[in-house]
C-alpha cells in the first residue's frame, strides 16, 4: 500500500491520476525487487528509501526554440510526452529497488523537449541544489527529436550537513542524427547517500557525448549506461572521479552496442585519497548482430594512499564475431618521476601531487568539450583534492 | 654573491633489482660561486649525472660521506623543493612529460613558489617576461598553452628547460647534457640563453661530453672527472686540449687506475 502521506503529496502537487498511479505501481515494487548490482561492491547496508516530505519545484525561464521546464508542469501541460517517455523507454521503474524508489517518491526534476531540426548554440546550464532537509530525488528527462543539436551542462550540489539520500536519475532519449553533449559535475555534500543514474538511448547515426565530474563528498552508487540501438550511433563517456576522505563509490558504466557500426568507448579515471574505496567496473557489450559494433574501455584509478582501496574492472561480453574490442585497466601510484620534476622547480610536494593528478585526470579533460566546464571541473578537482590533503594531513 | 660547495663528496645508488647499493662518487670537492661559469667534462659512467642529481636531491642518490654547502648551509636534508627555492636549478636531460598541465601555468607555479603569497607576480609582468625569453629562445607563443613537454621533440624539451631556467633565474644552475641531441642552431639558442643569464647573481655548472658546448658558453672554469672524482680543474684550454688528446691522455699522464667505459 502506497503511503497515505505520498498520495496527499502528490494530490496537492495536482498531479493527474496517472501519474499517482504510476507512482503506486512503483511503490509497490520496491520490496520485491533487488538493488542493483556493483560488481565488487557492496553497499546492503546502506539506507536509501526514505519517504518525501514535499515537492520541490524548479523556476525555469521558458524558451522559444525549444521545452525547457519543470517536470512537474511537463505533466500537466505535455501529458502525451511524459507518458511516452517518462521512465518507460530508456529506464523503466521495474528494473531494480532503486528505480521503483525514484519513480514513487520523485519529488523534483527537469523536463527538456528539442523539436526536429533544431540546432541551440548556447549550452544549457541546469543548476540543482538540494537542500539536505530532504531527500533528493530528481529527474531529468531529455528527448532530442531527428537532427537535432544542443549541449546540457548540469550541475548538482548539497545546502546543510544533514544526512539526506539522493536519486537521482537523467534519461536521454537521442533520435536519428541527434548530437548531443552532456556534461555533469556532482558535488553532493558529504552526509548526503547517493544513488546517480544516467542513461541514454541513442538512434540511427545519432551521438551522445558524456563528460562526467563524480566529484560527490559522499558515498555513491554510479550507474552510467548507454544502450547504442541505432546503426552508426556513438558514444563517448568519460569519468573523472576522485574520492577522499573515508568515501566509498562503486561506479557502473555500460555500454550496449544493439546497432551495426556502432561506436562506444568508455574512458574512466579514479584519483583515490585517505581511506577511500572506489570500483569502476568497465562494461562494454556487444550484441550478436551488431557486426562492425566498437567497444573500447580505459579504466585507470591512481592511489594517493596506502590505505585507500580501488579497483579497476574491465568487463567485455562480446556476441557477436566482427566485431572492435578492447580494454586497458591500472590502478597505480603517483609517478615519481613527474613529481621530483615538478618539485625540482620549487613547487610543494601537495601542489606538485595536484598537478600530477591533474595529468593523470588530462586524458579525460582535454575530451570534454566545453571549455568553460573544464575550467569549472579543474577547480572543483583543485578544491577536493586540497581538502583530501588536508585530511590525510590530520 | 652566493657560494655553491661540495665537500668530500661519496654517493652511492641503489639497484632496486638487485638490492644493492654502488658507490658513484668518491670523494668530490668544488666550490663555485656567483658570476663564474665551471664546466664538468668526463667520459660516460662517471659519476656527473650522479653529481648533478645529488646536489639537487634526488632521492635515489644516497650520500653517505661528505656535504653540500648553499652558502654555508648544509643542504643534504633539504628536499628537492626546498632546495630549488633556496636557488639551485637543474636542467635535465630527459625531462618529465606532464599532461594535463600547461607550460605557462606551471611556469606561473613555479615563479610563485619562490614569492611570498601576498607578492605574486602579476599577470602583465608575467606574461611580459615570457614573451621575452620565448624571443630569446625563438620558441613559438603556442608552447607556452601546449602541456608540459607532452609531445615535445627532444630540441624543444631542451629549450623548454632553458626557458625555465630564464624565467625562474635561480643563483645556481646546474646543466645536464644541454648539448645533446641539438643541431648546431638549437645549440646556439640554448647557449645564448644561457649566456643571458650571466651576471654576479648567477653561477652555473655545465656539464659535458664535448667540448663542443664551450665554445659558446666560455667557462671560467674547467673539471675534469674521471672515476668518480674530479681529477684535474683548469681554465677553459683544458677543455681544449682535452678534445685533442681525449680522456685516457689525461688519465695516464695522472697515471690513474680508471676503466674508461667507452675503452673497449
Amino acid at each position: 500500500m502506497i503511503s497515505d502521506k505520498l498520495i496527499q503529496i502528490a494530490t496537492a502537487n495536482e498531479e493527474p491520476d496517472w501519474f499517482i498511479q504510476k507512482r503506486q505501481a512503483a511503490f509497490d515494487l520496491i520490496d520485491k525487487l533487488a538493488l542493483p548490482e556493483i560488481q565488487r561492491f557492496n553497499y546492503r547496508n546502506w539506507q536509501m528509501l526514505p519517504e518525501i516530505t514535499k515537492i520541490i519545484s524548479n523556476p525555469i525561464t521558458e524558451q522559444a526554440d525549444y521545452v525547457l521546464t519543470d517536470i512537474f508542469e511537463a505533466i500537466k501541460k505535455y501529458p502525451e510526452l511524459i507518458q511516452k517517455y517518462y521512465m518507460n523507454q530508456v529506464i523503466k521503474a521495474d528494473e531494480n529497488k532503486f528505480t521503483a524508489y525514484h519513480t514513487a517518491f520523485l519529488n523534483s526534476g527537469i523536463f527538456l523537449y528539442v523539436p526536429k531540426n533544431t540546432v541551440i548554440a548556447k549550452p544549457i546550464e541546469i543548476n540543482l541544489i538540494q537542500n539536505a532537509d530532504e531527500p533528493f530525488v530528481s529527474h531529468i528527462l531529455i528527448v532530442a527529436e531527428e537532427n537535432t543539436q544542443f549541449s546540457f551542462i548540469q550541475k548538482m550540489t548539497t545546502q546543510g550537513d544533514q544526512k539526506a539520500v539522493a536519486n537521482c536519475i537523467v534519461e536521454i532519449v537521442a533520435k536519428a542524427n541527434s548530437v548531443i553533449k552532456y556534461a555533469a559535475v556532482d558535488e553532493l555534500g558529504q552526509n548526503v547517500t547517493s544513488y546517480l543514474s544516467r542513461r541514454a538511448s541513442v538512434g540511427q547515426n545519432a551521438y551522445v557525448d558524456w563528460s562526467i565530474g563524480l566529484m560527490n563528498d559522499g558515498n555513491t552508487i554510479a550507474d552510467f549506461d548507454t544502450d547504442l540501438y541505432g546503426e552508426g550511433s556513438h558514444s563517448e563517456i568519460k569519468v573523472v572521479d576522485i574520492t577522499s576522505d573515508r568515501q566509498q563509490e562503486g561506479v557502473n558504466t555500460r555500454v550496449t552496442n544493439y546497432g551495426k557500426h556502432s561506436i562506444g568507448h568508455i574512458n574512466q579515471r579514479g584519483v583515490i585519497m585517505d581511506r577511500s574505496r572506489l570500483v569502476f567496473n568497465g562494461i562494454g557489450h556487444i550484441i550478436h548482430g551488431a557486426s562492425g559494433a566498437n567497444a573500447e574501455q580505459q579504466n585507470r584509478v591512481l592511489m594517493m594512499s596506502s590505505k585507500a582501496r580501488g579497483d579497476a574492472n574491465p568487463i567485455l561480453l562480446i556476441d557477436e564475431n566482427d566485431v572492435i574490442a578492447g580494454h586497458a585497466a591500472s590502478v597505480g601510484q603517483v609517478d615519481a618521476k613527474q613529481l621530483y620534476y615538478l618539485m625540482s622547480r620549487g613547487i610543494d610536494e601537495k601542489t606538485a601531487q595536484r598537478m600530477v593528478i591533474r595529468g593523470f585526470l588530462g586524458d579525460v579533460l582535454v575530451a570534454i568539450p566545453s571549455k568553460e566546464i573544464r575550467e569549472q571541473l579543474v577547480q572543483t578537482i583543485e578544491r577536493k583534492l586540497e581538502n583530501g590533503q588536508q585530511i590525510s594531513e590530520n | 654573491m652566493a657560494t655553491l660547495e661540495v665537500k668530500d663528496l661519496h654517493v652511492e645508488i641503489e639497484d632496486e633489482e638487485r638490492k644493492t647499493r654502488k658507490e658513484i662518487l668518491k670523494g668530490v670537492n668544488l666550490k663555485m660561486e656567483t658570476g663564474e661559469i665551471h664546466a664538468i667534462m668526463g667520459p660516460n659512467g662517471t659519476g656527473k649525472s650522479t653529481l648533478s642529481q645529488t646536489i639537487m636531491g634526488q632521492t635515489n642518490y644516497h650520500v653517505t660521506q661528505g656535504d653540500i654547502l648553499l652558502n654555508g648551509e648544509s643542504i643534504l636534508e633539504m628536499p628537492v623543493d626546498e632546495r630549488a627555492r633556496k636557488g639551485l636549478f637543474l636542467a635535465m636531460q630527459y625531462p618529465a612529460e606532464i599532461q594535463g598541465v600547461t607550460n605557462a601555468e606551471f611556469l606561473r607555479a613555479a615563479i610563485n613558489a619562490r614569492r611570498p603569497e601576498n607578492d605574486q607576480i602579476s599577470v602583465m609582468d608575467f606574461l611580459k617576461e615570457l614573451d621575452k625569453n620565448l624571443e630569446l629562445l625563438d620558441m613559438s607563443q603556442s608552447m607556452t598553452e601546449r602541456y608540459l613537454n607532452e609531445g615535445f621533440s627532444g630540441g624543444e624539451k631542451k629549450r623548454n628547460e632553458i626557458l625555465q631556467l630564464l624565467m625562474i633565474k635561480p643563483n645556481f644552475a646546474l646543466l645536464d647534457e644541454i648539448d645533446s641531441g641539438l643541431d648546431i642552431d638549437a645549440l646556439k639558442v640554448v647557449s645564448k640563453g644561457v649566456n643571458s643569464m650571466r651576471s654576479d647573481n648567477f653561477g652555473a655548472l655545465i656539464i659535458t661530453h664535448y667540448q663542443r658546448l664551450l665554445n659558446y658558453i666560455k667557462p671560467d672554469v674547467v673539471h675534469v672527472m674521471m672515476g668518480g672524482r674530479i681529477v684535474k680543474t683548469g681554465e677553459a684550454n683544458l677543455a681544449e686540449r682535452l678534445e685533442d688528446e681525449g680522456y685516457a691522455g689525461l688519465r695516464d699522464e695522472l697515471g690513474l687506475d680508471v676503466k674508461l667505459v667507452d675503452e673497449d
